[in-house]
């Protein structure tokens, strides 16, 4: 049997709202070659200027991946020849990269070893068409940061680990959306097997195209059987670079060893190096918050969590952090937890900007939570109340009133409405008392549609057996 | 009136046209004149603007007509870097430089001459044929930046911008009889100067004196947030040194420029220079810059290999020439093969070997390190001197033709000038004297970092007693 290495190299874009050499915008979806400038589009003449809110980024991943600062660091042109890369080189890092040496706990038991992370700019992008192409320069020059692991990856599943743990801390230190659909985030990998317990690797292959999380763990599996069926057979395994192809869901070759690139690194002569102080770094290190593992164990210990709960309420910040202020002004977790998990973010998921177009304030919905909780309003006032509320300013009070969302919780308002359900539906009467007891929740519905769901379903229930009885 | 305009410095130019005394239409028209009867005959300009005069702007220099060496951007204007690969291109933004000349009333009156991208010493390197010397038109007015220096010396222009990498503004000035002054590397921004080697590369003025220098480096210098390189610092009123007493400066004179080697007219126009300076009260002493004969070799990597990276850009995707070609590689292959010259394509060469895994610690990193022990040595010097006097080249004028072939001999002839680059410092190249050939020859100052100051001040003592600067070449019309 074998042992599967494997190594990521994962792109991230930065947060920022200007490019890492100009001030042109990083907006996504402009129309082609909109935010574009001389020097973005590698006119004659143009040089750089570093985004310092790029650098304060890298710094913050930097540091909440434990890496070690280099104090001085520079730039480096990577030069080769594609119509995407205007000025035909592009401006990364190479000797001297922002972090090197640090780690992401990938699971209670492991660690895996980060080698390196550093800025560079992102390409243009080409759009094929039948016998030529076009290119569309708005994304060059966007900010990227690109992140190293060590090869100590021994599973598709730990890979998929890591990339979800890098995703959580670059979104909780506001570094990176890390949308993998949008490319804010974007992984190859490296993989090779090896017979079980040898000390040298086997020959390396490069994966790319993965563009989910689940394509990363897909196409991994996919080498892991590929790789391990050549050998079996006595084949070898060529140095290659493979492509997912996710319809097919299969890896095919892109190129192989030959033909890569002499880079022909050299410092960046247009860009001075940067000294990233002492005090840069504190600065930094005092703004980095909490990151999602010491959330995690927080939750738990402090709100008597389970792992599952902390760990679902963490994988969102947006929803921890909406979480926690809820809690300002009511205090009871599991309460809000379940109304978070239902019908909060069912209503989220219907949003089309997701949680950036949630309006509700912490105070409103702890409302909510309060009225249910009391029950003061009933599982259908409290769908209602969030889908009018969830994204609009209005106010939960006003809302209940206006709706008249207020569970009717008087016994004897009920059984005079009860009374009447059984005179006009002696169908269903007859029913149950024949023994076919799910009439009763036929003469339930009837109960709420006649108070338009206001009225307590638990109240009305026993309220009809009770009669029933008679 | 207009006639003593071929003698007049330029800023005494700008206070006629403030005393209303001309106007700058008629200026600009007398040197569209000029032009338009000695330009066939020396090709030094290739693109020329019409009524391209009346600024509003007030600053001392308002009205006078300024020549832009061909590889400055000028919004909406032809830039060519005298190469084919660029011949339709039209620069989309101004320099950083062109700003400043725009803003104080410089009327850009054309873009003259060069090696194609700044590479040589002759500007036959150019698309456009060489420009001739106006001194002997069967020899060649040095380069990169030829054109700028030609029509300076020939008073087609009061004075030009020409950029500096290896000695492309002075060793020119030096061939035409004019001064050419390379400021310190950060000094002026590179913003829109087409890179050549960018960790070289600075612009600066050719002129006919150097108070039009000190005049127009005060226009032309300053930090610039669009060019990382560029200093943050003070930026001195440069015609402040002008008159100024020179008296205790201390020139050091370094004994590898003054060897067996070096040409007797050239030595015996220096000896002058020092006894003109030793009248003045200044102080020479004997010093060393032990590294200098390995500047040319460090030189040639550093440029080349910063070239190579440079003119990546130009690959017939985005603008400029491209080959009719079936495939990407083809694009690439045809456009650039077409496009660039023989001297740009051997850079691109060189730089690329250099910089190839490899070869980059043998080569380009080596050269890095040589770099600083040459820059140790002025350093060194500058410690016990103010400034530094040696040849600006190592002949007068060659032919035309002369070296075209031979790359070696034509790269000495920038011996003199290239360490100021390497080592980032400034130098100004000041007519000295002629050849008994009647050809200009050229002394050059070196000064410590953002001390042109100090250079000025000697250049204008230099000229306030001597007249090689005011010999203007005869041309016949054509």
């Amino acid at each position: 049997m074998f042992d599967t290495t494997i190594g990521l190299e994962v792109h991230v874009q930065l947060n920022t709202e200007s490019k890492i050499f100009c001030s042109c915008s990083t907006e996504f979806e402009s129309p082609p070659n909109c935010n574009i400038c001389p020097v973005c589009s590698g006119q004659p003449g143009v040089l750089p200027v570093f985004n310092k809110k790029a650098l304060s980024l890298g710094l913050r991943a930097a540091l909440s991946l434990n890496c070690k600062i280099n104090e001085s660091i520079y730039f480096e042109r990577k030069n080769y020849f594609y119509p995407d890369l205007p000025k035909d080189y592009q401006i990364s890092q190479y000797k001297s990269p922002l972090g090197h040496e640090g780690s992401i706990q990938i699971n209670k038991n492991k660690k895996i070893g980060i080698e390196r992370v550093h800025l560079e700019e992102d390409a243009g992008k080409l759009i094929h068409k039948d016998k030529y192409s076009l290119v569309d320069f708005n994304r060059t020059g966007i900010p990227l940061l690109e992140i190293v692991s060590h090869p100590e990856l021994t599973s598709p599943d730990e890979a998929f680990d890591y990339l979800y743990s890098l995703k959580l801390i670059l979104q909780y230190m506001g570094v990176s959306t890390c949308n993998m659909e949008k490319g804010y985030l974007r992984c190859d990998a490296n993989i090779s097997l090896k017979e079980k317990g040898a000390d040298s690797f086997g020959t390396k292959v490069e994966l790319k195209n993965m563009n989910s999380f689940k394509g990363v763990k897909a196409g991994l599996e996919y080498e892991v059987k590929r790789q391990a069926a050549q050998l079996k057979d006595k084949k070898i395994i060529v140095q290659e670079t493979r492509l997912w192809d996710s319809d097919k869901l299969k890896t095919v070759v892109m190129r192989s060893k030959e033909e890569a690139h002499d880079y022909r690194y050299f410092p960046e002569p247009d860009l001075p190096d940067f000294i990233i102080s002492k005090k840069m770094i504190d600065q930094e290190k005092e703004s980095l918050g909490e990151l999602p593992k010491a959330k995690r164990e927080r939750f738990i210990n402090q709100y008597q969590f389970n792992e599952k709960e902390s760990c679902l309420l963490v994988e969102n910040k947006q929803l921890a952090d909406f979480f926690e202020k809820v809690l300002n002004f009511y205090k009871q977790p599991k309460k809000i937890y379940k109304l978070l998990f239902g019908p909060f973010l069912e209503q989220v998921n219907l949003l089309k900007g997701g949680f950036d177009s949630v309006k509700i304030s912490a105070k409103d919905f702890a409302k909510v939570v309060k009225y249910f909780s009391e029950n003061k309003i009933n599982n259908l006032g409290v769908k209602k109340i969030i889908s009018l509320t969830i994204d609009s300013n209005n106010d939960v009070d006003k809302v209940i009133k206006k709706e008249g969302l207020i569970q009717l919780s008087d016994e004897k308002g009920i059984e005079k409405i009860a009374e009447e359900i059984l005179v006009n539906n002696s169908k269903a009467v007859q029913e149950y008392k024949q023994g076919k007891a799910q009439a009763i929740q036929f003469l339930v519905g009837q109960i709420m549609k006649e108070t338009r769901g206001r009225a307590n379903p638990q109240l009305a229930r026993n309220i009809l057996e009770r009669r029933l009885k008679k | 009136m207009t006639n003593n305009l071929i003698i007049k410095p330029a800023y005494l130019i700008a206070k006629d046209i403030k005393d209303k005394k001309n106007s700058q239409g008629e200026v600009y028209s007398f040197f569209e004149k000029r032009i338009s009867q000695h330009n066939a005959s020396l090709n030094a300009f290739v693109d020329l603007y019409k009524n391209n005069f009346d600024n509003q702007s007030n600053s001392n220099l308002t009205g006078v007509p300024i020549a832009i060496k061909d590889n400055i951007c000028i919004k909406g204007k032809k830039i060519t870097c005298a190469s084919k690969i660029l011949k339709y291109y039209q620069a989309v933004y101004d320099a950083t430089v062109i700003k400043k000349l725009k803003s104080s009333g410089l009327s850009l009156i054309g873009t003259t001459n060069m090696d194609e991208f700044a590479f040589g010493s002759s500007t036959e390197n150019s698309c456009y044929g060489p420009t001739k010397n106006p001194w002997d038109k069967t020899r060649v007015v040095g380069g990169s930046s030829g054109g700028s220096a030609a029509a300076v010396s020939a008073r087609l222009v009061p004075f030009a911008l020409g950029s500096d990498t290896g000695g492309s503004i002075r060793q020119p000035a030096s061939f035409c009889g004019v001064v050419g002054l390379k400021p310190t590397y950060g000094r002026v921004s590179r913003y829109g100067l087409v890179a050549f080697g960018s960790s070289l590369d600075q612009i600066g003025p050719i002129t006919t004196n150097i108070k039009d220098c000190a005049y127009l480096l005060n226009i032309i210098s300053g930090f610039d947030q669009n060019d990382s390189t560029s200093a943050k610092v003070a930026d001195p009123d440069f015609t402040k040194s002008l008159g100024q007493d020179v008296a205790s400066l201390r020139i050091g004179l370094p004994k590898e420029y003054f060897d067996q080697d070096l040409n007797s007219e050239i030595k015996e126009t220096l000896d002058q220079a020092i006894i003109f300076f030793k009248k003045k009260n200044i102080q020479f002493k004997k010093i060393s810059l032990p590294h200098t004969q390995y500047s040319v070799p460090t030189y040639y990597i550093i440029a080349s290999s910063e070239a190579s990276s440079n003119l990546q850009r130009f690959d017939g995707i985005r603008y400029g020439y491209r080959a009719k070609a079936d495939d990407l590689w083809q694009i690439y292959q045809k456009s650039r093969s077409q496009g660039f010259g023989d001297e740009a394509k051997r850079r691109v060469f060189l730089g690329t070997y250099s910089l190839s895994s490899g070869y980059y610690d043998a080569y380009y990193l080596k050269a890095l390190k040589v770099r600083r022990l040459i820059k140790n040595d002025f350093d060194q010097a500058f410690k016990e001197v103010d400034a530094i006097l040696t040849p600006t080249t190592p002949t007068a004028a060659f032919k035309i033709g002369e070296k075209i072939k031979d790359p070696l001999s034509m790269y000495l002839s920038d011996i003199y000038t290239i360490s100021s680059n390497l080592a980032g410092i400034p130098a100004v190249s000041l007519p000295c004297g002629f050849t008994k050939d009647n050809l200009p020859l050229g002394m050059q100052l070196i000064a410590k970092d953002y001390d042109e100051a100090t250079l000025i001040k000697l250049g204008d003592a230099f000229q306030q007693d001597t007249d090689f600067h005011k010999k203007i070449p005869e041309l016949k019309n054509v």
